[in-house]
């Protein structure tokens, strides 16, 4: 599938900021067998003084700028055509959970792609606490494979946990948003990770987009009109990384185009910052997604 | 001071040891040998003190007491709140004998390369976790390890510059390494302390030629940094967290010991991947930070996101290679425990042989094989501090509780070697670990022939005993031969020496602006107290009109005349002191001294003084020592763009102050004597007396507390220094140099007066004029 992307994203300030400084995370990857980006061009306003693009260490395309003279608010557009293949998930060959702490001791890596990363506490997910743990416990039994725990888990997340935009903020933690079992797809699928943590089953954050529109007699899907997250898990050598849609409950498809890995949130914002000014700061987000 | 029951002193009879020393039975002691008797190394020092015991030396040692205290690093005292110095001296050193340091040194520079292929490796390839000789965990598990920085290559290809180790014998009296500090190492400054603290307390009395000098080793290390700067724009600087660090005074002290700017985060900023001090005269290149802040919280940007106290975009400027770090960020990893416990087998993996000076044993892991003996102690895996610092984690425990738990390492328990430390007058034996510094230099690592030694309050095995405090002492390695002297003041440096006068940090310039506003602003409210109490104790009466005005004056500078030391009063030398906090690395010890006892004295009488006669006195004594601080600064500061910007805070808050004491008291309804009371603030009755022949009036007043350029406490006076402060800062801006038009033009606009066309309404907008002057100054350099 061909699309057209369009974000803009960015933040109103309530007096003029005299200084900014950020790191932009929002472009889509290159995945090659699954995602393939045709063109894309980011603009920034008001005018960095620079700008300096860099690749995180899970392999996304970041920009570093600094805006120095008085704004009172900030956007930056990304506009990019995006083909996207659906990944051929291999949830028949995923590995028995029982059979994972000898898989994971077999990988003597720690590159992007190695599972011992996704393994233990990340900046915003600390050793999970009480509620979470025995919330993942009950998923334990779901089957033997990681595969059969991990979908187990999204489904129920999807099923006791609200969707609601006023409930969180991207400073909520996971244990806060479990106890509200509300919030939006940074928490579930902050949830998700910390309780397949709980069970020894690496699990990471995706950061990316989902179609706007659905295709005909389809539903729309939820949390398409601003950034999308959802979690990959390392299910055994063999079936690699499968990732899951706690929001959507679904295995990521063709609807969803990935603009980067990481552990967790912190890793990945699609835009973090830190500004010279007073008072406070309002964020938006819009994103557009058509097929070409 | 205790008489000890051996008279014999130094000069023992058979068997006996000096001063009642008792060496612990079966422990290794450092200045006895196994057969009773005193090792060589020590007989010199022991010799030089004579027979008649340590009671004759009390002076000796409390004149080394007396330097710590009055070089101001012995107490943190800032904003009234005081704390002991971390490991207060134990003036009596503790000496090694240069054959076995050269082993020590030796081993240590050898595991400083072992390190920095260890960094390269973990910021780089990764060959050691593909390898199998790291548990992946101990890298993607690790908080230390800093993602952002993997794949960096440092500038000028080394990470590490600075280590220090900490070292302890084991039973046998073997040195081990008992912890490998490579992120940001303190307690180099307090060394450099001890050793000019302990050299008092022997001076005339030992020969020092034979211990070996630090001096050398400090200049190397401040040559080698030196030697990457690339032009003479470039420079060093020191980032600090801050006055809330528990070592920011030795930082401080290093600082201006090696002449290298100290910063703070926010100093700093990053303009096109260079890191950059923001200075009174624009942006300026750093390109070797020497940073005593934990790499995690230098960045909030790409970093720890909650740090309050790192550079936004340092991590972007590493990117660059526009600067080098010492150490390089994420060095922290070296220290964790989890590390630790491999270094054994990466020496081997890497050396092919294990490292000449071994380590107190770390395990890891089920697979780990417990030794068969000796204590142990259980620690966090991922922790960076060693067992023996408080919150560190450790706990006594068994081997075995590792096993299941990977993030937990035991670590040996060493018995530690016992030394000589002086207390309350005798010397006892205590557990002793040593700290040692390496630093990195074109010829590789040198290794400061000395350390930070520490002394355990409690004399017991292993590291716990440190855990409620103990001792510093100076380590001192004793030559075969006399050791040439070196000082570096005397050193001559190859860099040339750079006078550039736009230097100064903003924050800096702003701190000493506001301690010149706060010391004039406490000395302007003294003054008038004084006056205030003087004529209440005359009259008996607080009800008199002209004491009714002044307590309505002050009551708009929030200052209450019913207290006879108002909070005020104490408030603005409480911010004197804070200001001045701020950049201890630009006092003399001499002028903070000065400072903290007037702090001290107003804080006390603030408790104890009455109103009327007392008070005038006490304003008296707190105007004096105010004066004996300003006389420091004067006659000690060095004349650049510092002191300018002290000038102009201390002259535009007198002349704020005379501003508005003329607008207030020569009003045409002011009570009797209130220009007899101008003259008493102003300390001019004299000068008055002599000049006018009329009574006093309140046109003479004007003239001579407003007009006159001679009198250095009118207000034409005041505008005349700034003035010529003002002209003398770098100007490059548009809205520096409309500054200098702004404030010549009010001195001359005043100097153009007669003194009968004046009256308190022209005051009343001066002070305005001046306060918006203030507030363009602060825009235009501070901010």
């Amino acid at each position: 599938m061909l699309y057209d992307l369009a974000l803009d994203i960015g933040s109103d300030y309530a007096h003029p900021v005299a200084t900014g400084r950020h790191v932009l995370r929002v472009m889509p990857l290159v995945l090659p067998g699954r995602q393939n980006v045709e063109r894309a061009a980011l603009s920034i306003d008001p005018q960095p003084e620079s700008r300096r693009d860099f690749t995180t260490f899970f392999g996304g395309e970041a920009s570093g700028f600094v805006i120095r003279h008085p704004h009172q608010r900030l956007e930056a557009r990304l506009r990019a055509r995006v083909e996207v293949t659906a990944p051929a998930w291999q949830t028949g060959r995923t590995l028995a959970k029982a059979a994972l702490p000898a898989a994971l001791e077999a990988i003597a890596s720690v590159a992007p792609d190695s599972p011992h990363h996704f393994t233990g506490p990340s900046p915003r997910l600390p050793p999970a606490g009480d509620a979470i743990r025995s919330y993942a416990r009950e998923s334990e039994g779901a089957g033997p494979e990681i595969h059969d725990i991990a979908f187990s888990l999204m489904r129920r997340i999807h099923r006791d946990f609200r969707y609601d935009g006023k409930a969180t903020t991207v400073d909520t933690t996971a244990e806060e948003a479990f106890r509200l079992k509300r919030g939006v797809c940074q928490d579930f699928t902050h949830v998700m990770i910390a309780a397949l943590r709980v069970l020894g089953i690496p699990a990471g954050y995706v950061s990316g987009y989902l179609r706007t529109l659905p295709p005909p007699g389809k539903p729309r899907l939820v949390g398409a009109d601003a950034m999308h997250a959802w979690v990959r898990v390392w299910c055994g050598p063999q079936a690699g990384f499968i990732e899951y849609d706690p929001t959507n409950d679904m295995l990521a498809g063709e609807d969803h185009i990935v603009a980067g890995f990481g552990r967790d949130y912190a890793d990945i914002a699609p835009l973090a910052g830190t500004l010279k000014g007073l008072g406070g700061q309002s964020g938006f987000q819009r994103v557009d997604i058509s097929v070409v | 001071m205790a008489e000890t029951s051996i008279a014999t002193g130094g000069k023992t009879a058979e068997g006996a040891l000096p001063f009642g020393y008792a060496p612990r039975p079966g422990t290794f002691d450092e200045m006895t040998a196994a057969d009773g008797q005193v090792r060589t190394t020590w007989r010199p020092l022991l010799d030089a003190f004579g027979a008649g015991g340590l009671g004759e030396h009390g002076e000796r040692f409390a004149r080394a007491e007396r330097y710590l205290r009055d070089a101001g690093i012995h107490h943190r005292d800032y904003g009234g709140s005081s704390a002991a110095r971390p490991w207060p001296l134990s003036s009596f050193p503790v000496l090694l004998a240069e054959s076995e340091w050269i082993a020590i040194a030796d081993g240590l520079a050898e595991r400083a390369d072992l390190l920095e292929a260890v960094m390269a490796d973990l910021y780089g390839k990764n060959r050691l976790v593909a390898d199998g000789i790291l548990p992946p965990l101990a890298v993607a598990g690790n908080p230390e390890w800093l993602r952002p920085l993997v794949g960096i290559a440092p500038r000028g290809g080394h990470f590490l510059h600075f280590l220090a180790f900490d070292l302890g014998r084991d039973r046998d009296g073997q040195w081990r390494i008992l912890a490998d500090r490579t992120q940001a190492p303190s307690a180099a400054g307090f060394a450099l302390e001890n050793r000019v603290a302990t050299t008092r307390a022997v001076a005339g009395l030992f020969d020092r030629n034979a211990v070996h000098r630090l001096a050398p080793f400090f200049a190397r290390f401040r040559d080698a940094l030196q030697a990457g700067l690339a032009d003479g724009d470039e420079r060093v600087a020191v980032l600090t967290q801050g006055r809330q660090n528990p070592t920011y005074f030795e930082q401080a002290y290093l600082a201006r010991y090696l002449g290298f700017t100290l910063l703070e985060g926010e100093d700093l900023t990053v303009i096109d991947g260079e890191l950059m001090v923001r200075t009174i005269a624009g942006p300026r290149p750093v390109a070797v930070l020497w940073r005593r802040l934990a790499g995690t919280m230098a960045d909030p940007l790409e970093l720890d996101e909650g740090s309050m106290t790192g550079t936004p975009g340092l991590v972007e400027a590493v990117r660059a290679g526009s600067v080098t770090l010492v150490n390089a960020l994420g060095s922290g990893i070296l220290e964790t425990g989890i590390l630790a416990a491999h270094y054994p087998a990466i020496a081997r993996h890497l050396l092919g042989r294990a490292l000449s000076l071994p380590a107190a044993r770390t395990m890891w892991g089920s697979g780990a094989e417990a030794p068969s003996s000796g204590s142990c102690l259980v620690g966090p895996a991922f922790g960076t501090l060693p067992p023996f610092e408080k919150n560190s984690g450790y706990r006594r425990g068994a081997w075995a509780e590792v096993a299941d738990r990977p993030d937990r390492v035991a670590v040996d328990d060493l018995p530690l070697s016992r030394a000589p430390v002086l207390m309350q007058g005798e010397l006892v034996a205590r557990p002793l670990t040593i700290r040692a510094f390496a630093a990195r230099t074109a010829e590789g690592w040198t290794v400061m022939p000395g350390g930070f030694a520490r002394l355990a309050d409690r004399d017991e095995d292993g590291a716990l005993a440190f855990r409620d405090g103990g001792r510093s002492a100076d380590l001192w390695i004793i030559g075969s031969k006399p050791v040439p002297a070196v000082s570096l003041l005397s050193d001559r440096t190859r860099q040339p020496i750079l006078r550039q006068g736009g230097n100064l940090p903003g924050r800096a310039a702003d701190n000493l602006f506001w301690l010149g506003r706060y010391i004039e602003r406490a000395e302007g409210a003294l003054r008038i107290l004084r006056a205030y109490h003087a004529r209440l104790a005359e009259s008996g009466r607080a009800d008199l009109p002209l004491l009714g005005s002044v307590t309505a004056y002050l009551a708009e500078l929030d200052i209450d005349t019913a207290e006879a030391v108002p909070k005020m009063l104490v408030a603005n030398i409480d911010s004197a002191v804070y200001s001045a906090g701020n950049i201890r690395d630009r006092f003399s010890p001499d002028g903070w001294m000065a400072l903290t006892d007037l702090q001290k004295t107003v804080h006390r009488f603030r408790e104890t003084v009455a109103a009327g006669d007392d008070a005038a006195h006490a304003m008296t004594i707190l105007l004096r020592k105010l004066a004996g601080f300003a006389g420091l600064v004067h006659e000690n500061m060095y004349r650049f763009m510092g002191w300018r910007f002290l000038t102009i805070g201390r002259h535009l808050e007198r002349g704020l102050h005379m501003t508005l004491l003329l607008a207030h008291f020569t009003r045409p309804d002011a009570p009797e004597g209130s220009d007899d009371l101008i003259l008493d603030i102003g300390d001019n009755v004299m000068t008055h007396r002599r000049h006018y022949s009329v009574d006093t009036s309140t046109a003479s007043v004007i003239d001579l507390m407003g007009l006159d350029p001679y009198n250095p406490r009118s207000v034409l006076f005041q505008l005349g220094e700034i003035t010529r402060s003002v002209v003398q800062l770098p100007d490059s801006a548009e809205n520096r140099l409309k500054l200098r038009r702004d404030i010549a033009a009010l001195e001359q606009d005043l100097a153009g007066c007669e003194p009968g066309s004046l009256d308190w309404r022209r005051f009343k907008r001066l002070e305005q004029e001046l306060e918006t002057f203030s507030d363009a100054l602060a825009l235009a350099y501070l901010t």
